[in-house]
């Protein structure tokens, strides 16, 4: 568990933040660039030193400014993955590999072992190669392997994806969600994705203008409209709890359990009873205030409106509650206008489309 | 085809050489690394007491170690006192010269290859447990490598060049301080030396020559592995 409480003013940024990290879970810290994320990290690892306030890394200060503590970043126990790998040029991936782990002190257990590292990451076919020889994609999988390696409480990740295309980031996504199963512990992963957060993370911390704007649960502040860092953005949306209920006979669709209401998506590899995390943008739910017929949409989730926000761009986003789940609508204000829309109107959710990331593995955008 | 003569000015012209750089280029990389990553009062000065040489008379270096190192200069009399050495007139002291002179050059080249490399990677190498010293030997000299090797040779070739200096604080004394061009310079002053001179200006070009291409084909070799990836 990390607890962080410390501030640091230069001429260019100021950040000041308080938030907790709980133990052997994946904690995203989200914010527009220059909120101060980087910085955040930074001081986490003690490359930067805080004007004020203290870091406990399980229980151990390793920073204190009022008494004046301060564990250096080499001494610190933690992993960090930079945007950019930072392979070492004149060492082959072996080499790499080995660096952090040839540094670990006699005393400290071996937690995560080398073969299983190589394993899990893919590792065993680049040993003998050079760092330049590699892709984006495999030095930021060395990178990963090399920090594990060095043995860390703590992982950080400083936006690993960003230098990445497309394709590239589901794989690297892909072996960070088998790391994370397979290694237990903390990572603190920034980044500015919303898909990457709504994969990855366990909790969430929002960060604007160097200060904490929210914390809790992926699912709780995802959908909700008073955290408008979330709300405000085009990708806006909300991730739903669910889990596979069963699939079609003829393998067209799989239903999927929110709880009390039904998801229909195609079907998914995915076992009976597997939970599965569920996006829905905002953009893609349509209301109706009665149930609509003859559509070619099949998800019509019958809903009652919580409250609604005017956005930036003057739509007005309304809150759901579907099921005990929260669900966004993004609709247009003459809509709300006609449709009498207010808290506590009943309504159907028409739910064009879903962004399943099942548990093994790929994630799909679908139409169902 | 070479006259004992020569070759042993070809040889002293080498030790002479080989000591510089072997004493000097060890200092140049620390004081490259000063001057790189040091922030201190004083670096500015530093800065320019280590290139003094470059743009100093070469005579007025030798005067100025003549007057420190020589027999009644305060580091000459210690060292004769603690050690019994002399530098005056020594192939030691020719190296010292030599080796003064040839200081800018190699800490120019080391400097630069130290400023090139990514300030990052060595917070890598802190973020995996490597203190100071360890990431010095780890990452930084490796990676600063093609400026090291190249700063070794051209240094090399400056110190077997260097004449001015080495005259004035060891004089010229064959198999001993007489390198190729204060041999040279020899030659010409003795009345039908203009053969021996012209073989040993030839010899000099050869090596200088020989030295560039081995520093461009080292310096290639070694940033093909550490070019950044």
């Amino acid at each position: 568990m990390i607890e962080f409480d410390a501030g640091i003013a230069r001429e260019a940024f100021r950040v000041d933040a308080c938030f907790t990290a709980p133990a052997a879970a994946t904690t995203a810290l989200f914010g527009a660039s220059g909120a101060g994320k980087s910085t955040l990290l930074a001081l986490l690892a003690g490359a930067l030193l805080p004007d004020r306030g203290r870091i406990v890394i399980d229980g151990e200060v390793v920073t204190d400014a009022e008494r004046g503590v301060h564990v250096p970043l080499e001494r610190r126990g933690i992993g960090w993955v930079f945007q950019d790998g930072r392979l070492f040029p004149h060492l082959d991936v072996d080499g790499n590999l080995g660096y952090g782990l040839a540094r670990v002190p006699r005393t400290a257990p071996n937690r995560f072992a080398r073969e299983r590292v190589i394993e899990v990451l893919g590792l065993g076919a680049l040993l003998g190669r050079w760092p330049r020889d590699l892709s984006g994609g495999e030095r930021q999988r060395v990178a990963i392997g090399r920090a594990l390696l060095a043995q860390p409480r703590l992982l950080l990740l400083d936006e690993p994806l960003a230098a990445l295309d497309a394709p590239r980031r589901l794989e690297i996504l892909g072996f960070l969600e088998r790391a994370r199963r397979e290694f237990p512990l903390p990572m603190v992963y920034v980044t500015h994705s919303l898909a990457e957060v709504l994969r990855i993370a366990d909790h969430l911390v929002l960060l604007e203008r160097g200060q904490v704007v929210g914390a809790g649960a992926p699912a709780d502040l995802a959908g909700r409209l008073d955290t408008p860092l979330l709300a405000g953005r085009a990708d806006a949306g909300a991730l739903l709890q669910a889990r596979v209920a069963a699939h079609d006979r003829d393998g067209a669709a799989t239903q999927l359990d929110l709880g009390g209401a039904t998801l229909l998506t195609p079907p998914l590899d995915a076992a009976i009873g597997a939970p599965v995390r569920a996006y829905v943008l905002a953009s893609e739910v349509m209301l109706a205030t009665e149930e609509p017929r003859g559509l070619s949409v099949r998800n019509v989730l019958p809903a009652t409106v919580l409250r609604l926000g005017t956005r930036a761009d003057s739509t007005v986003m309304v809150e759901l509650d579907c099921a005990g789940q929260r669900l966004l609508a993004a609709v247009s204000r003459g809509a709300v206008t006609d449709l009498r829309l207010e808290p506590g109107s009943a309504v159907y959710a028409l739910v064009k489309s879903v962004s399943i990331d099942a548990p093994a593995g790929g994630r799909l955008s679908l139409e169902p | 085809m070479l006259s004992e003569a020569e070759l042993t000015a070809l040889t002293a012209s080498l030790v002479v050489g080989a000591r510089a750089v072997a004493i000097g280029l060890p200092l140049a990389v620390a004081t490259a690394w000063v001057l790189a990553r040091g922030r201190f009062p004083g670096r500015t000065l530093l800065d320019a007491l280590v290139h003094a040489p470059l743009v100093l008379p070469p005579v007025v270096v030798g005067y100025v170690l003549l007057l420190t190192f020589g027999v009644q200069g305060p580091i000459g009399r210690w060292l004769e006192a603690a050690f019994g050495t002399r530098l005056v007139f020594t192939s030691a002291g020719a190296s010292l010269a030599a080796g003064v002179m040839a200081f800018p050059i190699m800490v120019r080249a080391v400097r630069l290859s130290l400023e090139a490399i990514d300030p990052g990677l060595e917070l890598a190498a802190r973020s995996l447990g490597a203190r100071p010293l360890d990431r010095f030997f780890s990452i930084t000299l490796p990676l600063a490598a093609p400026g090291v090797i190249a700063a070794a040779i051209v240094g090399f070739a400056a110190c077997l060049g260097e004449f001015g200096a080495v005259i004035t604080f060891a004089a010229s004394v064959p198999g001993e301080t007489q390198t190729l061009p204060l041999a040279i310079y020899g030659a010409l002053q003795t009345p039908g030396g203009e053969a021996a001179a012209l073989r040993l200006a030839l010899l000099s070009l050869a090596i200088a020559l020989g030295a560039l291409l081995l520093a461009d084909w080292l310096g290639r070799r070694a940033r093909r592995w550490s070019a950044r990836a």
